[in-house]
């Protein structure tokens, strides 16, 4: 089963598509970084306008804690159209370039390969999480300093202590490799349908596109979709920065996420071990 | 007849002028109180209750050195009033500048309370209209209500207990006016959320409280401690 692993992190590791994902979020979190470090106080004085008129807003709210944050926000609704670039491939990859039949008379169980592939998406998802956090905490809290986070939403503040700030972020992006591996499940459950790599990383992205506009609409229908949509439970790592946390909430829209990924790992593996393989 | 009316007119005039130094002798012996003080260091505890802010409470220190030198250490980010909590004393420190009103009594807090209404001459300060409720008989105010030139109506509730001497609270409440809080979605990258407009009412009132204790008074505090950092 290992080497079966090390063989799929290196079909990752040689693709050149891979170091997509790196390269998009180390380009976006440094102009994000330089943009807040050049024109933060604008930005801020914009938010805070109204609450300026009434009080002395006092403290360094401009920090490196908040700066991660607003990373956070913008680019964890992005990074599972990353994911789906990677884990889209995995089967449908190889049944397209006709390596798969050779990989199958290997003596491992389809159930053993695909485990492999899952894990191996897995890890490249945990690495995509652990550079994202490194350029979006490490390097805000060596440029901008710690201080209290200001959890900003369009109709209040929650300003968290900065001391209490760490445990959050390390959740958060343990839900964020939760929702990441949702996608990767999703992925590799359409890959496993095709024999060419395009149509289950295209859908994939679309379903995942499709699924955020629903969520963000405030329309009344929608309204009684949003709660069956992955999508929905994806973004409760941004609960964890409440005050007081809301853990029911929480549980409850992590366990969904594993539901998630253990019927799409179901289907996917029930068909894989059923498909019949011409290429 | 006109003996009768001249009688009427002095002693219309007499009670005036009787009105007029009266609440200014008792602001002048709540300022007495207070110019005790040269400068004092606190120990500060804040708790804060606005409309679209959550946050816990927060503790600092608190230094204040005569005429207006305010300051609060504390780590972290605070949200405060505009002026500082002794805005009130500072305004009717300069009894020329004003002029002082009885308009009745009323209790508060169990405590009889006169109510002086000062309207300063200067139409162009920052005070436009101070209400103040005086315990005449400790010669404290327990409640103050600024209408300010920026701010709108700020009211000030004053609970005193070991530094009461000198005119200095354990507990002041500021309750002030905000707007409510709203930013588009975009600029807080907040997409997915719901907007919740039942919440938030277009205009509310803030509440911070703030808690002092272990006052030392007079201890001829330096001016770098009022330094920003």
């Amino acid at each position: 089963m290992l080497k079966l692993l090390h063989a799929e992190l290196l079909k990752i590791v040689v693709k050149p598509r891979s170091y997509i994902g790196f390269a998009a979020i180390t380009v976006i979190v440094l102009l994000i970084e330089f943009a807040l470090w050049l024109d933060g106080q604008s930005y801020l004085q914009f938010i805070l306008q109204t609450l300026e008129q009434s009080f002395d807003v006092q403290g360094n709210i401009l920090n490196g804690n908040l700066v991660a944050f607003i990373i956070l926000q913008t680019l964890i609704v992005q990074m599972p159209l990353l994911v789906a670039l990677i884990s889209g491939d995995l089967v449908s990859g190889e049944a397209a370039m006709g390596t798969i039949r050779l990989l199958l008379t290997k003596p491992f169980t389809r159930g053993e390969i695909l485990w492999a592939k899952f894990f191996a998406a897995s890890i490249y998802v945990f690495l995509l999480i652990l550079w994202l956090g490194l350029l979006a905490l490490g390097i805000g809290l060596l440029v901008f300093g710690p201080g209290d986070l200001t959890v900003l939403k369009s109709d209040e503040l929650i300003i968290v202590r900065a001391g209490d700030t760490l445990w959050r972020f390390f959740a958060a992006f343990g839900i964020a490799f939760l929702s990441l591996s949702v996608v990767s499940a999703f992925s590799l459950m359409l890959s496993c349908f095709t024999d060419n790599s395009i149509g289950p990383i295209i859908t994939a992205m679309a379903v995942i596109i499709l699924f955020t506009i629903i969520g963000t609409l405030e329309v009344p229908l929608f309204d009684l979709i949003k709660p069956f949509l992955f999508t929905t439970h994806m973004i409760v790592w941004r609960n964890v920065f409440e005050h007081p946390l809301d853990w029911p909430l929480i549980r409850n829209s992590s366990a969904i996420l594993l539901l998630h990924i253990a019927v799409f790992l179901s289907v996917a593996f029930y068909y894989f071990k059923r498909k019949d393989i011409y290429n | 007849m006109i003996r009768c009316i001249l009688i009427v007119m002095c002693t219309l005039c007499l009670h005036t002028l009787s009105g007029q130094a009266s609440p200014k002798r008792l602001i002048q012996e709540v300022n007495r109180k207070f110019a005790a003080v040269k400068d004092y260091s606190a120990v500060l505890n804040m708790r804060f209750d606005i409309p679209s802010v959550r946050m816990e409470p927060v503790q600092g220190k608190v230094f204040y050195k005569q005429p207006d030198k305010f300051r609060i250490r504390a780590e972290g980010i605070l949200f405060m009033p505009r002026q500082n909590p002794y805005f009130t004393l500072q305004s009717i420190r300069d009894t020329n500048a004003y002029t002082a009103i009885f308009a009745g009594e009323e209790v508060i807090a169990g405590a009889r309370a006169a109510v002086v209404n000062v309207i300063p001459y200067d139409a162009g300060g920052e005070l436009i209209l101070a209400r103040l409720w005086i315990d005449a008989s400790k010669k404290l105010i327990l409640k103050s209500q600024l209408t300010t030139k920026s701010n709108g109506t700020i009211g000030v509730e004053y609970v005193y207990g070991t530094a009461q001497n000198f005119a200095l609270p354990d507990k002041m409440i500021f309750s002030i006016d905000v707007a409510r809080f709203k930013i588009p979605k975009a600029v807080a990258v907040d997409i997915n959320s719901k907007t919740n407009v039942q919440k938030s009412p277009p205009k509310g009132t803030g509440t911070i409280e703030l808690f002092f204790s272990a006052y030392k008074l007079n201890q001829q505090l330096s001016d770098e401690v009022f330094r920003a950092e």
